[in-house]
């Protein structure tokens, strides 16, 4: 297959044929794009009308789907058997030979096909593990939103355009050889997904209709391309001589996770600055199988994927722990995305080889963000070129700008830009540095050469630094405006107020949440919350998600549309996966929701650990991560394994504890919102 | 065409020797027409067409209409395109491997394209029907019917002798194998356990906005 990629055998004139071809084919994709996302949708809408999914005793006697009370029904008869709940007659659809499942499982089915998912992913098994070839090394570059859908006319499409960044071509002609070499390659990303049945697909409607299966298909069939198994590449000379082991994924996974687990927070990290002699140090382009998700395409910021050893992808790469996978928003794909966006502090290093080095020579955002209150505003205008497909940004100025240094009232201003998710140095651009003013005129020009419907799908992020020679530039303020919603035709100057960061490193208030927890021992079985424990091994775990308050806004407007997540470490999936409906609109969210497990012991308190995560809900790309909690004993410990997401700390712990001193019994607690799952709060 | 409108978008893709009427066979398909001039394909092409799909009941009895949007990728048979082609069988979801009934060279290369697909598709046992074209030029005739649907049998697939020039089972090839892919779809979510019954049986009918008519139930 890696021939196939190479079409230098062609002539101009049969290349243009073909590129006509692929452009066809790939407005037919983008129609089927689109029909997909819409269809997910539907499936959204059905799906939280029934609020009892995946906790399977929850309130027994009512419909899930409906929650009409059943009254006397038999189980058997009524219980769907997809996902085993309890359901009504008139939430059921009913097939020819007369069986039934209940709607929500229907439409998961319907949607399976619909989609296609039943194709892609066979296709992704079987290509799994042995596309080593050129032409996935090249689609690695440059991902596009599609994911595992990715055709090969796609990959040939973009290949063929003027879209990418220069950078990539070196890489590209670099020896397979060489590219193992390089760094940066998260272990993780070589986690051993993919043994994955074509079950999982279905865990994959997610709330947008993408991101899903980047997390699942698309990485196993990169990871294996760029990387030999089982060897261990030494870093970069760029880098400050980093180097990051990468275990081989089938033969080391549990090496892969151990490792992870070994690292821990590293607080050096989090002085990088924006320094850019650091950068250019750091010759080559990484590829990194982008496993994070769609948006993020062919130039990963090398950061990331050093960095993208969290805790996620590692609890998966814990033997035995991936038979189920994650559906909707992955967690590790949007702690990824977050932290890519916002928690640009936060890093971490190795034990044994640290990562740290090529970390901090990235973090370019990693500037003083300092205790500035920002103002200001930025003007600016766009306007994409569709024959060279360029993006020309016309920074004309910015106003009222704050004071990096109050004493001297002096700030020297540039203006950096991203089309976020796209961190990387080849995704940024600066306009000059204007001395000694606060609202400095620019009138200059920043092009980024990227095709259009990639373009949709980013971010484009102003953020405006003060220089400081000596020391370290200031943070100023940004903003930052969705490309996909942008109208093009309208070349008129615009006019954004900056921001602060809204999430500049770890230690970020996130807000609170409020939560309280009871765990029934099996032999006193009250029945809390109008159910009845049915002779279970074990006892039950309730889990009373009140509030949160002071929530970050995700959306314009100063508000989120949250939720809460749950998972039951170590499973992290449909088993134990709990959410809260959405509470819209608000900060300070009321859920006032339970989630319920069965089946837990009084020792397993010790070796579980609750993890709550608050999403805000986007219905169209990625929910945005809000910050999150673990509960447990903290101790890093589950089952005499070294596990890393037990890693609960202060109110965390005393409140899982104060739960199992008084079982039986209420146990409350505030807890502060982590701002990325990644690692214990420093 | 692209308008999204549609319930299922299947990828089929046309493979064999140069010449044996690939493009001709799925011209004759989505437009009906047929050119007897031989353009060589450039590489990849692919052509569309919307068909019903009707999902039916064991019984026979008529369920749910389908709206399939179909995607007939047509290849290049020219040796020199090879690496490109094949690398486009992983995006079909069926085939439809054709040889020319009056090219005995061009039959004997099936076993070769059986196993470039098996190694390059999906999955190693797609969905494929074997299709000997240019069945009206009968006088011409260098492969027999035994010796294809033997060789068809042998790889457990569906047989037909096509004509781009007459029309002659051209519909009924795609139409079964649409039939195949659409069955094993329902048998791939079935197996997840989670599966959908209610869009209907495992068999299915269609018809491209022509009065329905009964296929084999074989």
């Amino acid at each position: 297959m890696s021939e196939a990629m190479d079409l230098s055998f062609l002539s101009e004139a049969e290349r243009e044929v073909i590129l006509q071809v692929l452009q066809r084919d790939e407005e037919l994709r983008k129609a089927e794009e689109k029909r997909i996302r819409r269809l997910k949708n539907e499936l959204l809408e059905i799906r939280r009308k029934g609020a009892k999914r995946g906790s399977q005793r929850y309130s027994e006697r009512t419909c899930a789907r409906c929650q009409q009370s059943l009254g006397r029904v038999s189980p058997k008869a009524n219980t769907c058997r997809g996902c085993n709940h309890l359901v009504c007659r008139d939430c059921r659809s009913y097939s020819v030979n007369s069986t039934w499942r209940c709607k929500v499982c229907t439409k998961e089915a319907e949607l399976k096909k619909t989609t296609g998912d039943w194709f892609y992913d066979q296709r992704v098994n079987r290509f799994a593990n042995r596309l080593g070839s050129d032409l996935v090394r090249m689609s690695l570059r440059r991902k596009p939103p599609a994911n595992k859908r990715e055709t090969v006319g796609q990959t040939l499409l973009q290949q063929a355009q003027p879209s990418e960044p220069k950078d990539s071509t070196v890489a590209e002609q670099k020896s397979p050889q060489e590219r193992q070499k390089e760094p940066s390659m998260p272990p993780e990303a070589l986690d051993p997904r993919d043994g994955r049945s074509d079950t999982e697909s279905m865990e994959n409607m997610s709330l947008d209709g993408y991101r899903p299966h980047v997390s699942s298909r698309r990485n196993s069939l990169e990871k294996t391309v760029t990387f030999q198994e089982g060897k261990q590449r030494p870093g970069p000379v760029g880098t400050k001589g980093s180097t990051l082991p990468i275990p081989s994924r089938s033969r080391d996974a549990h090496l892969s996770g151990s490792e992870s687990e070994a690292r821990v927070g590293s607080p050096g990290a989090a002085s990088a600055d924006e320094n850019e002699t650091v950068f250019k140090k750091n010759p080559k382009r990484i590829l990194r199988p982008s496993e994070y998700t769609k948006s993020v395409i062919d130039l990963r910021p090398e950061d990331v994927g050093s960095e993208s050893g969290s805790l996620g992808d590692r609890s998966k790469s814990v033997p035995g722990l991936n038979t189920e996978v994650e559906e909707e928003e992955d967690i590790d794909n949007l702690v990824e995305i977050h932290r890519r966006r916002t928690a640009r502090g936060s890093m971490r290093s190795g034990t044994s080889s640290s990562t740290l080095g090529s970390m901090v020579s990235i973090y370019s955002e990693a500037g003083d963000y300092g205790n500035i209150c920002v103002t200001g505003e930025i003007a600016f205008s766009l306007s994409y070129e569709h024959t060279t497909q360029t993006l020309f940004i016309h920074v004309k100025e910015c106003r009222q700008l704050a004071y990096a240094d109050e004493a001297k009232k002096r700030s020297n201003p540039y203006v950096k830009t991203y089309l976020l998710p796209d961190t990387s140095r080849q995704g940024k651009r600066k306009t000059t540095i204007k001395r000694n003013s606060i609202n400095p005129l620019y009138n200059e020009m920043l092009k980024y050469e990227i095709n259009k419907s990639l373009l949709l799908s980013r971010i484009l992020q102003f953020s405006v630094w003060h220089h400081d020679r000596f020391g370290r530039n200031t943070f100023l303020g940004e903003a930052e405006i969705p490309m996909g919603s942008w109208n093009f035709e309208s070349q008129l100057e615009e006019c954004l107020p900056l921001h602060g960061k809204d999430g500049a490193g770890s230690q970020q208030y996130r807000g609170e949440l409020v939560v309280s927890m009871k765990y029934i021992p099996s032999s006193k079985h009250p029945g809390g919350n109008g159910k009845k424990g049915k002779g279970q091994e074990g006892g039950e775990l309730q889990v009373w998600i009140k509030e949160a308050k002071n929530l970050i806004a995700a959306k314009s407007g100063g508000t989120s549309d949250s939720f809460v997540k749950g998972y039951l470490l170590p499973l992290r999936n449909k088993a134990t996966k709990r959410k809260t409906p959405v509470m819209k609109k608000t900060l300070n969210p009321h859920y006032n929701h339970t989630f319920v497990y069965n089946g837990i012991s009084p020792e397993d308190l010790q070796h579980i650990c609750l993890e709550l995560t608050v999403w805000d809900r986007e219905p169209l790309s990625s929910n945005d991560f809000l910050g999150g909690v673990r509960l447990g004993v903290g101790n890093g410990m589950s089952k005499d394994q070294v596990v890393d997401w037990m890693d609960s700390t202060g109110e965390e712990v005393s409140l899982w504890q104060k739960m199992r001193q008084f079982p039986g019994s209420w146990a409350e607690g505030t807890l502060q919102l982590r701002s990325t799952m990644a690692k214990p709060r420093p | 065409m692209t308008d999204g409108d549609y319930d299922y978008l299947i990828k089929l893709l046309a493979l064999g020797d140069s010449g044996v009427g690939k493009t001709t066979f799925l011209y004759r398909y989505t437009d009906n027409k047929f050119n007897p001039k031989f353009i060589t394909t450039v590489g990849i092409d692919f052509r569309e067409k919307r068909v019903i799909y009707n999902s039916r009941g064991p019984n026979g009895s008529s369920g749910k209409a389908f709206k399939v949007h179909l995607q007939l990728w047509d290849t290049a048979g020219q040796e020199r395109f090879r690496s490109l082609t094949t690398a486009f069988f992983r995006d079909a979801m069926g085939f439809l491997l054709m040889f020319d009934l009056t090219s005995q060279q061009s039959f004997l290369n099936v076993r070769n394209w059986m196993s470039q697909l098996q190694a390059n598709a999906y999955c190693e046992n797609p969905d494929i029907v074997l299709l000997g074209n240019k069945a009206d030029l009968s006088d011409q005739r260098e492969v027999n019917e035994r010796q294809a649907r033997d060789l068809a049998d042998k790889y457990g697939i569906p047989y037909f002798e096509t004509s781009a020039a007459t029309g002659q089972n051209v519909d009924k090839a795609v139409e079964t194998l649409l039939d195949l892919i659409m069955k094993r779809m329902e048998q791939c979510v079935d197996k997840t356990q989670v599966s959908d019954t209610a869009n209907g049986g495992s068999s299915g009918k269609l018809d491209s906005a022509k009065p329905e008519e009964k296929r084999c139930a074989c």
